[in-house]
């Protein structure tokens, strides 16, 4: 079972509805985690979600205990909360990114998707991951091909794995594959 | 069909009515045996209501009328704080025993002597308007909200015949979602172009739109698909409403069964153009009315996204009740098929008081001037009748 800690977005229930196509799917409010549910669960996911992660102690907290138990994946403000645990700084973007499409590049350290490879994805966020990042076993794996920003990262380790975009935005080609190989991984 | 001066008559009557748009021509809802005022208490019982199930449903066995924006709010459990209100009714339903097929071309003349004021006034100017804006905007930065809409109501103070209103308006800006409704102390006048939810059995779909343009001689449906095609800030605008209606359905149908059937297309109205998708899906067995009015409304297009924190800016912003405005219009059937509107494009005349609400959204990069503008585009072809 797959649970998705919903950070009161308007897009955590795409992201169930791709989820389920794979396993079954509960999901919550990030105010109202269900505990049995949490210990159930063989994959846990950060929504998108409003605001930043110094929002959501609770989460910070459900990622901290689940660390490397679970397969964990973050999605947007998932993404931006998993890295803010590993000690990352999440800031103000210059230029802001919501309903925009653009292009991805897979870089040499990833271990799931073809090096080399682009796609275009959807994105919505106002914030980003500040680099230099560094912690052991996270690897930025795609990058924002004219900005460079960070677009995912592996952890393969612990089976840790975020996207700044959204797989699930009808503007991410072929999100249903990238979503498939991380539940697979 | 029926005669012209069924409209004279039903008119004379003083009976209420509710007219809505249909493919072609226009229903006409009369002699109500019921009429239910919707409160934050009663609300919940009566979408819990179980129709009988028959096997043959007679055309009037449904119940048409309007949720206001408050008690949507409610409805999901989000708490309005104290704002001016006119205490105008949060939702009311009625239940029709005659329903009358109207042509497209309505045709009436009024022979009550109105008197009706030219002059609106704003609530918000636009230096108001501006530092709104720019609140706002400051809260995209951070990431509390990613696109905001911003109302701004016109009031005028007039005695109007609201069928005279109405047929006037349908005649220059003929709208999928037109309704009107008249009451004693109130009518409804409006040209909604949004449909937000049809079901029919397990099957439903919504049409946001988002994207505007204003109407010129040079300007025709093939460009409007242009321009909005290649403004980035359009096109980002419309791909989150797309997004944000795809999670509402998806909330309330099977997985793997919403689809994207039209994707950013234009419609053509009297002033303007609109961008416009279309989202379908099939709905989960044995999901109740309820549950799909909770989790479509209030529509998003209308609001911003995402929907839960942008509403509590809004609500916390807006000093004035929105009564009516994003609110949803439209008929529950006792076989429990629904169709609902987005209350926009709207006249509200109460006790003799006309208000229009209108609003426009705050993206990254709009502009405030042009955004106080397009308030004004989409308020014209209302505040027009009034003269």
């Amino acid at each position: 079972m797959i649970y998705v800690i919903d950070h009161k977005d308007s897009f955590t229930h795409n992201v169930v509805h791709q989820l389920s196509l794979f396993d079954k799917v509960e999901c919550d409010d990030f105010s109202k985690i269900n505990k049995s549910k949490l210990n159930k669960a063989s994959t846990i996911v950060f929504s998108p979600g409003p605001g930043s992660p110094k929002d959501y102690p609770l989460s910070s907290k459900i990622y901290k205990q689940f660390k490397g138990k679970k397969r964990i994946i973050g999605i947007c403000l998932g993404f931006q909360q998993i890295l803010f645990c590993e000690g990352a700084n999440i800031i103000e973007q210059n230029k802001i990114y919501h309903g925009f499409q653009s292009e991805v590049l897979v870089n040499k350290f990833s271990k799931l998707f073809d090096v080399g490879s682009k796609f275009k994805v959807g994105r919505y966020h106002s914030l980003k991951l500040q680099e230099p990042f560094n912690s052991k076993n996270f690897d930025i794996t795609m990058r924002c091909v004219i900005s460079g920003a960070a677009m995912s990262f592996e952890n393969n380790v612990d089976k840790i794995y975020g996207f700044q975009f959204h797989p699930e935005s009808f503007l991410t080609i072929n999100g249903k594959i990238l979503i498939k190989k991380i539940l697979s991984a | 069909m029926i005669r012209e001066n069924y409209l004279d008559r039903i008119n004379n009557s003083n009976k209420p009515f509710v007219i809505y748009k249909k493919t072609k021509g226009f229903d006409l809802y009369t002699d109500f045996s019921k009429k239910i005022i919707l409160n934050n208490r009663n609300i919940k019982e009566f979408l819990d209501t179980k129709f009988k199930i028959k096997k043959n449903y007679k055309n009037t066995d449904l119940l048409i009328g309007f949720f206001g924006y408050e008690l949507l709010n409610n409805l999901i459990g989000i708490k309005l704080p104290k704002q001016k209100s006119i205490n105008f009714p949060k939702g009311i339903f009625y239940k029709p025993e005659s329903k009358i097929s109207l042509k497209e071309d309505l045709v009436y003349k009024s022979n009550k002597a109105s008197k009706i004021a030219k002059n609106f006034k704003i609530n918000i100017n636009q230096s108001a308007y501006t530092k709104i804006f720019n609140k706002f905007k400051k809260k995209i930065k951070s990431g509390e909200t990613y696109q905001i809409k911003i109302c701004t109501k016109y009031k005028n103070k007039s005695k109007i015949d609201p069928l005279d209103f109405f047929c006037r308006l349908a005649k220059s800006n003929l709208a999928p979602e037109a309704f009107m409704i008249k009451d004693k102390n109130f009518s409804i006048i409006s040209c909604s172009p949004e449909n937000l939810i049809t079901k029919n059995g397990l099957n439903i779909s919504t049409k946001p739109i988002a994207g505007t343009l204003r109407k010129t001689s040079k300007i025709n449906k093939k460009k409007a698909l242009t321009f909005f095609r290649t403004n980035i800030k359009e096109t980002k605008e419309h791909n989150m409403i797309v997004d944000m209606e795809r999670n509402d359905l998806s909330r309330i149908c099977k997985p793997g069964t919403v689809k994207l059937k039209k994707e950013k297309t234009v419609e053509e109205y009297k002033d303007l153009y609109h961008y416009v998708s279309l989202i379908t899906g099939k709905l989960n067995k044995n999901i109740k009315n309820i549950e799909i009015i909770k989790a479509m409304m209030p529509g998003g297009s209308v609001i911003g996204c995402p929907k839960i924190s942008t509403l509590n800016l809004l609500n916390k912003q807006e000093k004035e009740n929105r009564n009516i405005y994003t609110g949803s219009f439209g008929y529950i059937k006792f076989n429990g098929d629904m169709k609902f509107n987005i209350i926009i494009r709207s006249i509200l005349n109460y006790k003799d008081i006309s208000e229009i609400s209108v609003a426009s959204g705050v993206v990254i990069d709009s502009n405030a001037k042009h955004e106080f503008n397009e308030n004004f585009i989409k308020a014209k072809a209302l505040i027009d009748l009034f003269k």
